[in-house]
C-alpha cells in the first residue's frame, strides 16, 4: 500500500503568543507545510479538539496567556492525543528548568530561542520522520492481523463445509453462526459487564464456533439426510455429535491447550446442553454450561429456525424470536433471552445486509488489543488515521478509470489494483518477473516494457517521476496510452529503488 | 543605510542574526515587524494596572522577540525586567527606565531604516 501518494501537505499547529515569532518560525519552515496558528493555550486546545487527527506536529510556546504550555500539554496527555501527534516546544534557553517537567508530559523535542534557521527545520524534520515511521510501522502490524486473521478463519471456514457439505446444508450456516454468534456476545458484554468479553474474546469464540458441529463427520449420511422424523434409535446416533467433535479436539495432539481449541471443545460438547439441566450429553445446568456454548447453542437454534432444512421449512425472523422467547426451542440462560430482545432488529438487518463496515470496526478493535498487549500505544485515533488511510486509498482506486499499479523490485512483481488487469487482458493481479511476462508482452510488446524499464532505472530520489506514451492494448483495442510513475526509494543515507506505483490512461 | 549599520546602530548583534537566519532578507523583513509587536505595550500598560502576570508575559514575550531579532541591547534589560518579575520582586526603577531608552531608540532607528530604504 501506498497511501502517502495521495496525501497533502502536513499540518503544523504554532502556538504563541508573539506574532512574530509566530511568523519568523513559517518562514524558516517555508511552503512545504499547512499551518494553523493559535495566540494562547485555550485556542490551541480548541484546535486540537477539532482538527487533531490532521495534525502532524505541534510547536509549543510555554508562556501564553490564558492557558499556558503546560495545560495544553496536559490537555494532551489525558485525550491522549500525544500519542500520535508529537509537540516540539519553544523556550529560551535559559528555562532548562522547564524542560525537564516538558519531557515529562511527553514532548518530543525542544527549540531553543534565539531560532536558529537550520536547527528548527532539522529539529522538525527529524521529529515527523519519527512518528511517521511509528506510524507506518504501526499500519503494517494492523495489515499483519487482518491477514493473519483472515487466513485463521479461512482455513476453519474450509474445514466446517466440508462437514456441513455432508450435511447437505453448506450455504450461509457456518458465516451466520459466526456472526451471530459476534453479535450476541458484543451485547451480552454490553448489558452484563461482569462478562468482561475483550474483542479477542469475542473474535475467537466466533471463530470457534465455526466447528460446533464437526462431529457429525462420524454421523451416517442416511440419518443425517433423512428428510422425515427420526426414529429414537436414530436421533441417539445423532446426539452422539456432540461428544464426538469435542473428542476429536481433544485428540489433537499439538493445539489442545490453545484457547481456540478449548473454546471449541466446549462449544462442540455442549451446544445442546439446555439452561434447565435437560440436554445432551452432559446435562449440565444453569451456568456450568460455558457462555460460549449456551451462547452458540442460542445462535445454532435461530438460524435453523429462519433456514430451510430437509424436514422443515424457513420459519421468519420474527416468528424465530418468539418461538425461542416462548421456550419452544429448549430453555435459555435468562440474560441470553433479554439480549436477545436487544438485538432482534440488529441481528435481522446484520444477516441481511453488508456487514463491512463493523467488521472493519471489530478488526481495529482486535488490533488496538493486541498492541496495548505488547505496550505499543495505538489509540482509536491512531486506528481511525490509518483506517482514513485505507479507505480513501481504496475510495481513489476504485473511482479512478486509469489502470493502477504497483512495482516492487525485490520479489520483482507487479500487482495491478482494483482488478485493473483485466483490461489489459492479464489473468491475475500479480504478475512476477514483468519484463518477461508473456501478457505484458503481447499488452504492449517487449521494445516499450524495456523502454520503460530504463527509464524508471534512470529516475532519481530527487527526480522520481517517469513518463511514456505509447499504444498498448487495452479494453479489447489499440490505444494510445499515456503511463505516469513514481519511484520508490529507501529512507537510508544510500537510498535504494525499492519499487515504483503509477497508472495508464487512454489519451486519445 | 545598510542591514549592518542598523544592528550597529541599535546595539544588536549583526553576525549572529545572520548566521541564524542566513538571509539579510529574512533579517530585515522581520526586523520591520518589530514596531507592530505588542508585547512591550503589554508590558507598559500591566505595570501601570498592577497585573503582574500579565506585565510578566509581555517582558518574556518581548524578551523572546529581541532573542530572536537579535536586538541585544532591548534584550538585556528586557531580560533583567523578566526575571524580577519572574521572581515576584519589584521591578528596578533603572531596568525601566534603559528598556524604554533602548525601545525607543530601536523604533526610532527601524522608521529611519525603513524610510532610506523604501
Amino acid at each position: 500500500m501506498a497511501p502517502n501518494v495521495y496525501s497533502e501537505k502536513k499540518r503544523i499547529l504554532i502556538a504563541d503568543d508573539s506574532p512574530i515569532n509566530r511568523e519568523i518560525l513559517m518562514d524558516i519552515l517555508g511552503n512545504g507545510f499547512d499551518y494553523v496558528e493559535a495566540f494562547d493555550g485555550v485556542e490551541a486546545t480548541e484546535i486540537l479538539e477539532n482538527e487533531n487527527e490532521e495534525i502532524s506536529l505541534v510547536l509549543l510556546d510555554i508562556n501564553m496567556p490564558r492557558a499556558d504550555g503546560f495545560e495544553v500539554l496536559e490537555a494532551m496527555n489525558k485525550n491522549r492525543w500525544i500519542d500520535d501527534t508529537p509537540v516540539i516546544i519553544i523556550s529560551a534557553a535559559q528555562d532548562v528548568d522547564f524542560a525537564e517537567r516538558a519531557y515529562n508530559l511527553g514532548v518530543t523535542d525542544y527549540i531553543s530561542r534565539p531560532f536558529d534557521v537550520h536547527i528548527v527545520r532539522r529539529r522538525v524534520q527529524n521529529t515527523l520522520m519519527l512518528y511517521e515511521k511509528q506510524r507506518r510501522l504501526l499500519g503494517l502490524v494492523g495489515e499483519q492481523v487482518r491477514e493473519v486473521q483472515k487466513t485463521a478463519s479461512m482455513m476453519i471456514n474450509i474445514l466446517s463445509h466440508i462437514v456441513e457439505f455432508q450435511n447437505e446444508e453448506s450455504g450461509p450456516h457456518i458465516q451466520h453462526i459466526r456472526v451471530i454468534t459476534e453479535l450476541f456476545l458484543k451485547a451480552l458484554g454490553q448489558i452484563y459487564p461482569e462478562y468482561k468479553f475483550t474483542q479477542e474474546d469475542i473474535n475467537l469464540i466466533g471463530t470457534a464456533s465455526a466447528l460446533h458441529d464437526i462431529g457429525k463427520i462420524t454421523i451416517p449420511t442416511s440419518i443425517l439426510n433423512k428428510p422425515g422424523r427420526l426414529t429414537p434409535e436414530e436421533f441417539a446416533v445423532m446426539k452422539t455429535h456432540s461428544a464426538a467433535g469435542a473428542a476429536m479436539l481433544d485428540a489433537l495432539p499439538l493445539y489442545k491447550d490453545e484457547p481456540l481449541v478449548k473454546l471449541g471443545y466446549q462449544i462442540c460438547r455442549w451446544h445442546h446442553e439446555r439452561y434447565d439441566g435437560r440436554g445432551y450429553p452432559d446435562g449440565l445446568k444453569g451456568d456450568d454450561i460455558p457462555i460460549a456454548a449456551q451462547v452458540v447453542s442460542l445462535a445454532d437454534v435461530y438460524d435453523a429456525l429462519t433456514s430451510e432444512r430437509a424436514y422443515k421449512k424457513a420459519f421468519s425472523h420474527e416468528k424465530a424470536i418468539e418461538m425461542i422467547k416462548n421456550g419452544e426451542c429448549g430453555t435459555f440462560n435468562p440474560r441470553l433471552i433479554y439480549m436477545l430482545d436487544s438485538v432482534a432488529d440488529e441481528l435481522y438487518s446484520r444477516l441481511n445486509g453488508a456487514p463491512e463496515n463493523e467488521l472493519d470496526d471489530d478488526m481495529r478493535k482486535l488490533t488496538a488489543e493486541i498492541l496495548q498487549k505488547n505496550d505499543i500505544t495505538y489509540t482509536g485515533r491512531t486506528a481511525a488515521i490509518l483506517e482514513k488511510e485505507r479507505k480513501k486509498y481504496t475510495f481513489f482506486t476504485s473511482v479512478s478509470s486509469d489502470v493502477m499499479f504497483e512495482l516492487s523490485y525485490k520479489p520483482y512483481i507487479l500487482t495491478f489494483l482494483n482488478d485493473a488487469h483485466k483490461r489489459i487482458g492479464a489473468k491475475h493481479t500479480l504478475v512476477s518477473d514483468p519484463l518477461d511476462s508473456d501478457e505484458l508482452i503481447q499488452c504492449c510488446g517487449k521494445d516499450k516494457l524495456q523502454d520503460i524499464a530504463t527509464l524508471l532505472a534512470k529516475s532519481t530520489p530527487g527526480n522520481p517521476i517517469i513518463a511514456y506514451e505509447g499504444e498498448i492494448n487495452i479494453d479489447g483495442g489499440k490505444h494510445l496510452c499515456k503511463l505516469v510513475a513514481q519511484s520508490l526509494w529507501t529512507d537510508s543515507s544510500k537510498p535504494e529503488m525499492t519499487g515504483a506505483i503509477g497508472k495508464i490512461f487512454i489519451i486519445e | 543605510m545598510t542591514v549592518r549599520q542598523l544592528y550597529d546602530k541599535v546595539g544588536g548583534d549583526y553576525e549572529n542574526t545572520l548566521a541564524r537566519f542566513l538571509t539579510e532578507e529574512r533579517m530585515v523583513r522581520f526586523a520591520l515587524k518589530f514596531p507592530a509587536d505588542q508585547s512591550y505595550a503589554l508590558l507598559k500598560n500591566s505595570l501601570e494596572s498592577g497585573d503582574m502576570k500579565e506585565a510578566f508575559r509581555g517582558a518574556h514575550t518581548l524578551k523572546g522577540v529581541c532573542q530572536n531579532l537579535g536586538f541585544t541591547a532591548l534584550y538585556e534589560p528586557a531580560h533583567r525586567v523578566t526575571e524580577d518579575l519572574r521572581a515576584g520582586n519589584q521591578v528596578k526603577e533603572e531596568d525601566l527606565r534603559e528598556l524604554e531608552e533602548r525601545y525607543k531608540e530601536l523604533l526610532d532607528a527601524l522608521r529611519a531604516f525603513g524610510e532610506s530604504n523604501a
